[in-house]
């Protein structure tokens, strides 16, 4: 067994920086308007339920406002302008068009809450227009995107932040610590769950639906086809607008398990076993998701389901209250860490940690806090200081990759894939090279050159 | 033995006006009495202050009592009423409940005080309807598009609940301050204090407005406190649109002209022609916040329920349950938009979410009366 095909000490240095908080300095640019005691102003784009929440959140700040709120549906902007209102004691104003506010120089950065097909290319925008971001998770709907969103970054001298809260969690930096000390031995095996309920949708009483006023659905569709206007959610399940649960909830787990084993980028090899199983409704995204990632000799495993009520997420009013352990065998996101002299489970949410020696007793139990507020203290420091933040662009990338490669060997008929981490395609698989970068809709279009 | 008693009735003081809040009654009284067989009953007499009352537009009248000054008041159960209580469809003097208190087990009935107050109502008769909850922010799949359904026949609030008739609910129920939010306080988007001794206080000319900055449970509680509740969101959407038939299904003999209407007075947007037709966002339509009840009263629902769009967001008894929350946040749904939002979004369909625990200046609610609850 080699160090560097399981986890040791001196590998897990030099990649997991971010995690440790040694981050390294992006560039130079000094903030615009946001000085050290300057208010950051802030833009929302995408009123939905996570953009409310995030951007009240910022409003409720001494140090932030939220000068903007965006949305293409403007009936979504009452619920939000009010909480705004509310916390900070002064309205945003509310756009239709997201360009007005990118247009406006004294909006410092932006939220970007809008739906998957959308998060590269609306950060991408906001990052030529010279403003920071904080984008919601996933990163990106498809793998090439990743690698445009960091070249922005770099070009435009941005900070981007992705929703990826878990990142900034204390304990997760002590569980990584804990394993980079070499108490678990070497680490060959990682298992992931994100187990979820969800209904099966019904059928739609018509084929399409008339678009209502007030809602800008050509912009809304984006880079994507104008497809027949549906209002349900089914568009969750279509590969055009979302990367599907895997990547739309998972994607924290897939973060946090990366974190844990030292922020390796990108895996040597990809297979995929599941499908839609139980929620027969015209889904194109599996329900049914075990994906096998090899990085050497460690091996991920990554299980998602959505039709596992028995498994579940700890209750809000559960979180952060320090109890320990939580019940892992039914805990619907946990990692189990496994080393030679050691098993960890780590739990999300607020969930904790424990490790269990080679007798099978119990050697730490910690619990631990969600990170909401410390992510967004992150990301305030990092517009007024030009540090990378800890869930920057870069890990945004490697993780949401993660999802995509999973979801690709899926669409190929849950072919294993052999992934080229220098050119970022996959060797010899060119009916999987389809899906690393979507087809886009004039004129929403990435370019090559960003 | 006989004991007469002149209960306090608080309709008598506050109520004396504004039909948009509780209906004016006065020249209440109560009398203890005794029947030979029955027991101890009250004998409660009052005169509704208004003229046009009918079955299509009746009153809600409710009671509640309380044993001592210091005793908590409680809703007189509508089932141990007799009398002109619950839907009254006439006004007129002498209203007359005979309040049977025998299973109380009370020691000094005589003490007794009782309100009794009144709501103005629509009837929305039994029926089948469309219904089109479809496209919305808050649209709710567990319930897809139904393309017609049928309602028994129930009672609406004619108007939102104000904050007149809400700071009344405070100052009896809320000596904790519960049900009461500081941002209620704010003048110019609701307009109630709280005083030393919770003393509840509404600010001048706040009266006629509607309620906001109540939470899903506070709007619960206040309708608890009357013996209503808040309206599904099909019945809702059937006081806003009418039924097939406009005078139910059992007469069927008044076909609603516009049963798919996309809002209460048809399918005009609510400015169209430069009218308008209910307090959406911005001041074109004479508010730059929120209006009284009643502004708009020519652009009513069929039935006659003002304001059920604009203004405030009415809330609603059904949950909002999406593929990946599955309700586990227990939003509720408000409906019909309020004074932020666009023209647009103040129609029939459009729906939004919000947390049963959160206080909103744009949310508010309306009080129903059904078979069950009646």
């Amino acid at each position: 067994m080699k160090p560097s095909d399981s986890i040791s000490r001196r590998q897990f240095v030099t990649t997991s920086a971010s995690v440790l908080g040694t981050f390294a300095i992006v560039s130079q640019h000094k903030a615009r308007a946001a000085g050290a005691n300057e208010k950051v102003v802030i833009g929302l784009m995408g009123c939905g339920g996570r953009g409310t929440y995030v951007a009240t959140m910022f409003a409720n700040r001494p140090d932030t406002e939220i000068a903007y709120i965006c949305d293409v549906d403007t009936r979504r902007f009452s619920r939000v302008r009010d909480a705004i209102e509310e916390a900070q004691g002064k309205p945003p104003k509310p756009v239709q068009d997201f360009r007005k506010m990118l247009e406006d120089k004294r909006v410092d950065a932006i939220i970007n809450a809008t739906p998957d097909h959308w998060h590269a290319l609306g950060s991408i925008m906001a990052c030529q227009a010279g403003k920071d971001v904080f984008v919601e998770k996933p990163m990106t709907h498809s793998a090439w995107e990743g690698r445009k969103m960091i070249e922005a970054a770099a070009k435009y001298k941005r900070v981007i932040q992705v929703g990826m809260q878990s990142r900034s969690c204390q304990y997760l930096r002590d569980a990584t610590e804990y394993i980079r000390s070499g108490k678990l031995g070497d680490v060959y095996l990682v298992r992931v769950f994100n187990m979820m309920q969800h209904p099966m949708r019904k059928k739609p009483a018509a084929e399409s639906s008339p678009v209502p006023p007030g809602f800008d659905y050509e912009t809304w569709c984006g880079p994507a086809p104008v497809v027949p206007y549906d209002p349900s959610r089914r568009w969750l399940d279509r590969w055009e607008f979302s990367c599907g649960a895997i990547a739309g909830d998972a994607v924290h787990q897939i973060d946090l398990a990366r974190a844990l084993i030292g922020d390796k980028p990108f895996p040597d090899t990809v297979s995929h076993a599941g499908g839609v199983c139980a929620l027969t409704d015209g889904r194109e995204i599996p329900d049914t998701q075990m994906v096998t990632f090899e990085f050497g000799k460690l091996t991920m495993l990554f299980e998602s389901a959505l039709w596992t009520p028995y498994m579940t997420k700890t209750p809000m009013d559960r979180r952060d209250k320090g109890q320990l352990p939580p019940n892992w065998a039914l805990n619907a996101t946990r990692i189990e860490v496994l080393g030679t002299k050691g098993f960890m489970y780590y739990g999300r949410h607020g969930d904790g940690w424990q490790v269990f020696n080679e007798k099978s007793e119990s050697v730490v139990a910690a619990p631990g806090r969600q990170a909401d507020k410390e992510h967004h203290d992150n990301f305030i420091a990092c517009i007024k200081n030009r540090q990378k933040p800890a869930a920057n662009v870069e890990q945004g990338h490697y993780s949401a990759m993660l999802c995509h490669l999973g979801n690709i060997s899926y669409r190929v008929g849950n072919k294993k894939l052999a992934f080229d981490a220098k050119t970022e395609t996959f060797k010899d698989a060119p009916e999987a090279n389809k899906f690393l970068k979507r087809t886009y809709r004039a004129p929403w279009v990435i370019p090559d050159n960003v | 033995m006989k004991r007469i008693l002149f209960a306090s009735i608080l309709a008598t003081l506050a109520c004396q006006t504004a039909s948009a809040q509780w209906l004016p009654i006065s020249n209440a009284s109560a009398k203890l009495e005794n029947s030979e067989m029955g027991g101890p009953f009250f004998k409660i007499e009052y005169e509704l202050g208004v003229k046009d009352l009918s079955p299509a537009a009746p009153a809600y009248v409710f009671a509640r009592y309380r044993e001592s000054a210091t005793a908590a008041w409680r809703l007189i159960p509508q089932q141990t009423l007799r009398g002109d209580h619950d839907i009254v469809e006439s006004a007129g003097k002498k209203k007359m409940l005979w309040w049977g208190i025998g299973s109380l087990g009370l020691t000094n009935a005589p003490q007794l005080e009782v309100r009794v107050r009144g709501i103005r109502m629509i009837r929305v008769p039994g029926g089948a309807f469309k219904m089109k909850i479809v496209p919305g922010g808050g649209y709710d799949e567990s319930k897809g598009q139904i393309e017609s359904a049928t309602l028994p026949t129930f009672w609406m609030a004619k108007y939102e609940t104000t904050v007149a008739m809400y700071c009344d609910y405070l100052n009896e129920t809320g000596k904790d301050g519960s049900g009461w939010h500081k941002h209620m306080a704010n003048p110019e988007r609701c307009g109630i204090t709280r005083n030393p001794g919770d003393a509840y206080a509404v600010a001048p000319g706040r009266e006629k407005f509607p309620i906001n900055y109540v939470s899903w449970y506070d709007a619960t509680a206040f309708l608890d406190w009357c013996g209503l509740r808040v309206p599904t969101e099909a019945e809702w959407e059937k006081t806003l649109r009418g039924g097939l038939y406009l005078d139910g299904d059992e007469a069927k003999k008044a076909p609603n002209p516009k049963p798919e209407r996309k809002y209460p007075w048809g399918d005009e947007t609510p400015d169209a022609g430069g009218v308008w037709r209910c307090n959406a966002d911005g001041d074109a339509d004479g508010f730059a916040q929120l209006a009284p009840v009643g502004s708009f009263d020519k652009f009513n629902c069929p039935y006659g329920a003002c304001d059920i769009v604009g203004n405030v967001a009415e809330l609603t008894l059904d949950w909002y349950a999406t593929s990946f929350h599955a309700g586990l946040d227990g939003y509720r749904m408000a409906r019909g938009g309020s004074f932020m939002d666009p023209p647009a979004g103040c129609d029939a369909v459009t729906g939004a979410t919000q947390l049963p625990v959160k206080r909103s200046s744009i949310t508010g609610f309306r009080g129903l009366r059904d078979a069950r609850t009646k």
